[in-house]
């Protein structure tokens, strides 16, 4: 099966290796990627708080392209790519107005519907399937983690079909679940870790981080687990600066969920460039159990 | 915080209205019921500046304090105050409004590295059609560079420029910098659409 599908400018940059696992992750279970033909950067969280007309219009250019795609699922793995996305093509559809102005400079337009989806909506609908059940064979047994979804899966600026519990939500721990992992509870699945005031307001996000930290520590997790591009390299950037001050000697991994999938499926630690992270995650890959033929069924 | 309430109609009403229309937040509907303020991700941060008294300033035509806080600065835009908002607003998108409409009256940002950031960003994504971390951080910096000579705050100079270092240097090791340049042969669709339509949108 064919999805459209956005990386965005981190997943071409600092966070290469969540592009490459997106694509052997997908692919083992059976779905193509088709990137955008000469997408543009959706302007993320700034455009937002600067210019409300590029806020829509940049992720907007894209959203035409997926039409002329003729694929009938975008999937953007980046959360504040995915909310600006989602949020344009939401806010067109009720501003037929400005829909029309867009389309007039856009050389492909916006015609049809295109379903935007997260990567946790693809893989869900991979775990109901039952692919999920048979490509993931092994179960990385020394993790214990916390499901870190942060702000940009659950809340948006405009309103929006939510497919996941907004206070609560579910998808990642259902996922870590299938594969024998049993994430542990803890209040700071929603939180924000501060997202790019850690360049600009570093003060002000090293509180929030200190806060997610404590909590995941507290809880006797081992590693955080995330969808999102800019919340793993800012916990993961930033962690050791942050536990020095609070006096922590310990270290949390913070993984990208493909990367716990991957290795379910048997994919090895350098597939999957897991040694790319500032805390060392390798080892936390050195055991694993055979999962058992009742969860294959 | 001055403890007279002092309030015209007369002032707050176009005041009100213009917040509405651009944020596409219904403010009025707002009863105090401070769940907002509760949820807040940088309540610590904002002293006595919760979302229901940024509210609250908009509705009594405080003008010149809506637009000048530590709220309007320091948001996040986590959205939590939305989220939570049991009328629906979304205090995240009027914070966003006010930091515009501050801009659009040459007012000088309460913290000038947020506004800098933000406006890098767009610049480079405007610019090349993507983001290019490397250079769009190094517009960044030259800027905040330039406002700490200009403020003589050398201490904190030397902080920000070892701690980019540090990180480029941690990034370089994990090999997550990247060094080709990255850019769309459409930009110029934005471009042009941002030229002919931002002013009347």
């Amino acid at each position: 099966m064919d999805l459209a599908y956005y990386p965005g400018c981190s997943l071409k940059q600092s966070s290469s290796l969540y592009d490459l696992q997106n694509r052997l992750v997908l692919e083992k279970l059976g779905i193509h990627l088709k990137e955008l033909e000469d997408w543009n950067c959706c302007g993320a969280t700034s455009a937002g708080k600067t210019d409300d007309f590029l806020a829509i219009a940049m992720p907007a250019r894209n959203i035409g392209i997926a039409c002329a795609s003729g694929l009938k699922e975008l999937v953007i793995p980046c959360s504040a790519c995915y909310s600006r996305t989602l949020v344009a093509q939401n806010y067109l559809e009720a501003n037929e107005a400005l829909k029309e102005k867009i389309n007039s400079g856009l050389s492909k337009k916006i015609e049809g519907p295109v379903k935007i989806s997260s990567i946790l909506e693809v893989l869900l609908e991979r775990l109901r399937s039952g692919v999920i059940g048979e490509t993931a064979i092994r179960k990385p047994s020394l993790l214990k983690p916390v499901c870190y979804y942060g702000c940009m899966m659950t809340r948006f600026p405009f309103e929006v079909p939510v497919p996941d519990n907004v206070e609560n939500p579910q998808g990642m721990d259902l996922l870590l679940d299938a594969i024998g992992l049993h994430p542990i509870d803890w209040n700071y699945k929603t939180h924000c870790c501060g997202a790019s005031a850690a360049v600009n307001d570093p003060e002000t996000a090293m509180a929030l981080m200190a806060k997610i930290m404590k909590d995941a520590f507290s809880r006797g997790a081992n590693c955080l687990v995330t969808t999102c591009p800019m919340c793993q390299l800012n916990l993961d950037a930033h962690q050791n600066t942050l536990l020095k001050d609070m006096g922590a000697t310990e270290r949390l991994p913070v993984l990208f969920i493909t990367e716990v999938l991957g290795m379910a499926m048997n994919f090895s630690v350098e597939a999957l460039q897991i040694d790319r992270h500032f805390i060392d995650a390798t080892g936390l890959f050195m055991e694993f159990e055979e999962l058992g033929a009742e969860k294959k069924s | 915080m001055t403890s007279t309430l002092r309030f015209k109609p007369v002032n707050a009403k176009p005041f009100i209205a213009e917040v509405m229309a651009r944020s596409g937040q219904n403010l009025v509907l707002c009863y105090q019921c401070r769940r907002c303020a509760g949820a807040c991700s940088v309540g610590e941060e904002t002293g006595y500046m919760t979302p229901d008294r940024l509210i609250r300033m908009i509705i009594t035509g405080d003008r010149d304090q809506a637009l000048d806080n530590a709220l309007v600065w320091k948001c996040v835009s986590c959205y939590t105050c939305g989220a939570r908002c049991p009328n629906g607003i979304q205090t995240g998108r009027i914070t966003e409004t006010l930091k515009k409409m501050a801009k659009e009256e040459h007012m000088a940002p309460r913290e000038p590295t947020v506004a800098y950031f933000h406006d890098a960003f767009v610049h480079s994504a405007l610019r090349w059609g993507r983001v290019n971390e490397m250079e769009f951080m190094a517009l960044y910096e030259l800027r905040n560079t330039v406002h700490h000579l200009r403020e003589q705050k050398f201490g904190a100079l030397y902080k920000e420029i070892k701690a980019q270092a540090s990180l480029a240097l941690n990034m370089t090791q994990l090999k997550r910098m990247h060094l080709t340049f990255l850019y769309v042969k459409g930009r110029s669709e934005i471009k042009r659409l941002n030229k002919k339509f931002r002013k009347k949108s």
